[in-house]
């Protein structure tokens, strides 16, 4: 898949580098967090705190707190409001899982 | 504290109802600010492009550009990335936090809530996993950020907005391996639609079912989500009878599953606000009580667009003029020639398209009654809590049908997301009176070090 | 019409303890709640299990309440809390986990002293460090923390399982419970009353008005003009927290009471008054208690400045003018027994032991002589609240 995904592949658009648990993604210019995540391949952005299961965006509007994701030391922060921005970094909880 | 500051109206998100709104007032020279939690303006039907997206890809919408860019020219003050997270105890004064969670206090001689909807999910077992999405979710990754959700997708649920979130997974190259649709919309087929008589708008809706012919999607009617299955990631769904969720009869390899039951009023605010809801006896939810121009039982508070009740953007719009007309009436101002005659019978014609489409479809008491069979005792219902239907079920009895005994006793409701997501499968399952979880301050979660600058004690750590 | 041997008004913690231990001794008990069971006070307290002596005036209180009073029932309540879970055969999530009141300010280091001495002529054991001793113990506290009192007895209980688990052990033991059944009305009826509800009408020689908030409003309608003060409180949530806060923490001369619960939720209140008192609907928080009561919270445990508020909600409370408990038989209405007040979640053992004697014409386990409804029963003018 990531050979056609546009958001990370794409050679016309202009792209930005973020750091994903570490590792430098780059991804078009604006898009949201959540989209650049997902372009990725990583669909853990955190674990239930009751379950502990893996948990990814699901209503894609600031609804169901889902997408929280650690933006440059700052918890809580939703993915799916939040466009990025170059050199942002990014932790998930699915870091270091493979996932 | 800082004083709040004050406008001639203010309007709480910049949708479809909003923009309209706002451009309309401000025009006739009032003060206008529109605050949104999103990066941009537009809401969730014009969700902007991010700009490179559209300059590459284009924009799905190059109407909502116009009007935003028509908004803004008016002079409209625009605060995105504003989250209204509560009412002060005056009852008028909207409590902000800004993009670097600083507080914001706002208010208005008029306050317009225009805070949409959100998608009506209903649980299954596995729709926590990652990869199962709401139909807006995809929509969103495909038309803003020109991001497949998957690359072999099922969409699910019911409604007529099923369709032109696959048609917009087709455009990005997107294999969409079926539909599931709970009803039985579509006599004989799909392709019916495209048959009947009542033009325009239907005709937008025969135009998807035309695209999703040529693709060869299959839409399974009378067919519901009965699990998914996945370890990290989705990878299968099962899907079965409506009327005979034992007994599946397909399973189905996916990366990415969207299902979604149509949209319920986001009306927290306006409830918080202080105006009347009632439940609204064909959907259950608690829809606020307006006059014809939305004005609610608070004179100063407007109510428009989704939030006011489920109609689509152009009746958010048509909304959100008629709550502009009637506020500059009662300033003092002349409507535009024609202009009241012209919103009225564009009002009429969308409310009779409203009921020709909805009776396509379930209502969501029939989905209520059609899904809660299929719901077995070990599936997540409460996916912030981590709750099963199973908990619920056997709280129902002594909770008395009492839709916020059963959130204490279970913890069903409880999380971040305030009930929005389980609400409606939690009022299903626990058969309580068709109610919704109470508005409760903060709307969202609220940073401690926002509150403590609130009270004059330093910034945000 | 059915008869029983005890009419119960009000399922809340109160009228369900009262009803398993009545229950148990073989009385015929009906339990009547206006809405659904645990639902107001009960339902939105904060759990906490207080034994050392408390903050006496939460925000907005004109009259302090008696600590040195409070000292022996708190004492006794706690002994009855150890075993409310073996009893019950439920879990109600109690934790005896201890708690810390903090100091500030000299005047309130002298008050911690004082309350001491009260704790410990009832045999409350109570250990006061410095601030730098306190913050060792528990090093989330802040700077401005003078001195903190330490009992290991405080702890917590989740209201959300007390009032359920009560209520499951009555009816297991018979008594029958009648949800979404307001009284409207209480009449004398040859050696017993006759209660009516909306569904129901239920006569029996005993009735307790344990209606909390609404408990003058149950008098009334047997004619017992009681002078209550119900007030609405409110509580916070935050979201959940990585850091562990293993005690109770509240504050000598504020309102403040904080805790994490099994979910890791911190819960923060003090006392601090709601919006509205809304005894027809329902009660609202409000934004300036919100930010008091958590930049209080901050000032003495800074760590709570890095969380997020999920929410906050009111309850309404029984309250007297006097700030005391009222238990006791009504002078003058034989058989007709109210219960409430301030602190009833820590009493409701307590209480419920002592509303069985009464009934019963046992012993009850405290002293309550000085608690009875009497000295609400002034002849006032009509209030309407």
């Amino acid at each position: 898949m990531s050979a056609e995904a546009p958001v990370t592949a794409a050679s016309r658009a202009r792209t930005v580098t973020i750091e994903v648990n570490g590792r430098p993604v780059s991804v078009v210019e604006g898009v949201s967090l959540a989209a650049a995540l997902v372009g990725d391949r990583t669909w853990t952005f955190r674990r239930n705190p009751v379950s502990e299961e893996p948990r990814g965006p699901f209503c894609g509007m600031g609804v169901c707190l889902e997408c929280e994701v650690m933006v440059d030391g700052r918890p809580g922060v939703r993915a799916c409001l939040t466009p990025v921005r170059p050199g942002m970094s990014v932790r998930t909880a699915g870091a270091g899982e493979g996932s | 504290m800082s004083l709040p500051e004050e406008r001639d109206v203010v309007i709480v998100g910049g949708g479809p109802a909003g923009l309209a709104a706002a451009r309309r007032l401000a025009a006739a020279g009032l003060s206008v600010t529109v605050v949104d939690e999103q990066p941009e303006l537009g809401g969730q039907y014009f969700r902007r492009p991010a700009p490179e997206v559209a300059r590459v890809w284009g924009d799905h919408r190059p109407e909502g550009r116009r009007l935003i860019d028509a908004v803004r020219a008016a002079g409209v003050e625009c605060r995105t990335g504003h989250l209204v997270w509560g009412v002060d105890d005056d009852g008028r004064t909207l409590l902000v936090s800004d993009p670097a969670e600083r507080p914001v206090r706002l208010r208005g001689r008029y306050l317009i809530v225009a805070t949409g909807a959100y998608e009506r999910p209903f649980p299954f077992p596995g729709w926590q996993l990652p990869g199962v999405t709401t139909p807006g979710f995809a929509q969103h990754l495909a038309a803003a950020d020109h991001t497949p959700v998957g690359e072999r997708v099922v969409l699910a649920g019911s409604g007529p907005f099923l369709l032109p979130v696959a048609c917009s997974l087709l455009a990005l190259g997107v294999t969409v391996a079926g539909i599931a649709e709970a009803g039985r919309p579509y006599r004989p087929s799909l392709r019916a639609l495209g048959a009947v008589r009542h033009p325009a708008r239907l005709r937008e809706l025969a135009g998807y079912a035309a695209r999703l012919a040529r693709a060869r999607v299959p839409i399974w009617q009378d067919t519901v989500v009965v699990r998914a299955d996945g370890r990290d990631r989705v990878t299968s769904v099962t899907l079965a009878a409506a009327s005979a969720p034992a007994r599946p009869v397909r399973t189905v390899a996916v990366d990415a599953l969207c299902v979604g039951y149509g949209f319920r009023p986001q009306a927290d605010l306006a409830r918080m606000l202080g105006c009347a809801v009632r439940t609204d006896p064909a959907t259950g939810d608690a829809t606020p009580v307006l006059t014809p121009s939305g004005r609610s039982s608070r004179a100063d508070v407007y109510v428009i667009g989704e939030a006011a009740g489920i109609g689509g953007a152009p009746t958010a719009a048509v909304r959100g003029l008629s709550a502009a007309l009637d506020i500059l009436g009662r300033e003092g101002h002349r409507p535009r020639a024609g202009e009241l005659r012209g919103l009225a019978a564009d009002g009429r014609r969308l409310e009779r398209f409203k009921s020709l489409t909805d009776a396509l479809y379930p209502t969501p008491a029939d989905l209520a009654r059609l899904l809660r069979p299929t719901l077995p005792d070990t599936a997540t219902l409460c996916r912030c809590e981590a709750i099963t239907a199973g908990e619920v079920r056997r709280t129902a009895g002594t909770a008395a049908g009492d839709v916020n005994a059963t959130k204490a006793w279970t913890r069903a409701g409880m999380g971040p997301c305030q009930g929005r997501e389980c609400g409606f499968a939690v009022s299903a399952v626990a058969r309580t009176s068709s109610d919704v979880f109470p508005s409760r301050l903060p709307v969202r979660p609220v940073a401690v070090a926002t509150l403590l600058e609130m009270a004059g004690e330093g910034g945000p750590a | 019409m059915t008869t029983a041997d005890v009419v119960i008004i009000g399922a809340g913690v109160l009228g369900a303890s009262a009803a398993s231990r009545l229950a148990r001794d073989g009385h015929r008990v009906v339990v009547l709640e206006r809405g659904a069971p645990g639902r107001e006070g009960s339902g939105t307290t904060a759990g906490n299990l207080h034994v050392q002596a408390v903050h006496t005036r939460r925000p907005g209180q004109a009259v302090p309440l008696d600590s040195a009073r409070f000292a022996p029932l708190q004492r006794a309540a706690s002994d009855l809390w150890e075993d409310v879970e073996d009893d019950l055969d439920a879990s109600v999530e109690l934790r005896r986990s201890g708690g810390f009141t903090v100091a500030e300010t000299p005047e309130q280091v002298r008050e911690l002293h004082e309350k001491q001495a009260w704790e410990n002529a009832v045999g409350i054991t109570t250990e006061i460090l410095d601030g730098d001793a306190a913050r060792e113990a528990l090093p989330q506290l802040g700077p401005t923390v003078a001195a903190a009192t330490w009992c290991r007895h405080d702890g917590y209980a989740n209201p959300l399982k007390v009032t359920p688990a009560y209520l499951a052990d009555a009816v297991r033991h018979g008594a029958e419970l009648v949800p979404f059944a307001p009284v409207t009305g209480i009449t004398r009826d040859g050696g017993a009353w006759r209660v009516t509800a909306r569904t129901r009408e239920v006569r029996a020689p005993v009735v307790i008005d344990v209606a909390g908030p609404w408990l003058h409003r149950i008098a009334a309608l047997a004619g017992v003009r009681l002078d209550m003060s119900p007030v609405a409180i409110q509580m916070h949530a935050t979201v959940r927290s990585s850091d562990g806060l293993p005690h109770l923490v509240q504050h000598i001369g504020e309102g403040l009471s904080v805790k994490q619960v099994s979910a890791g939720n911190l819960l923060v209140g003090g006392g601090w008054p709601a919006r509205r008192l809304d005894l027809d609907g329902r009660s609202d928080a409000g934004v300036d208690s919100m930010v008091g009561n958590m930049a209080l919270a901050v000032r003495i445990l800074p760590f709570v400045r890095r969380l997020r508020l999920l929410r906050a909600w009111a309850g309404p409370l029984a309250a007297t003018p006097d700030e005391m408990p009222v238990i006791g038989e009504v002078p003058g209405s034989p058989g007709f027994l109210v219960a409430g007040g301030t602190y009833a979640f820590t009493f409701a053992p307590l209480w419920a032991e002592t509303l069985r004697c009464l009934v019963t014409g046992a012993k009850p386990p405290v002293d309550i002589s000085d608690l009875g409804p009497e000295r609400l029963m002034q002849d006032l003018p009509e209030k309407k609240r």
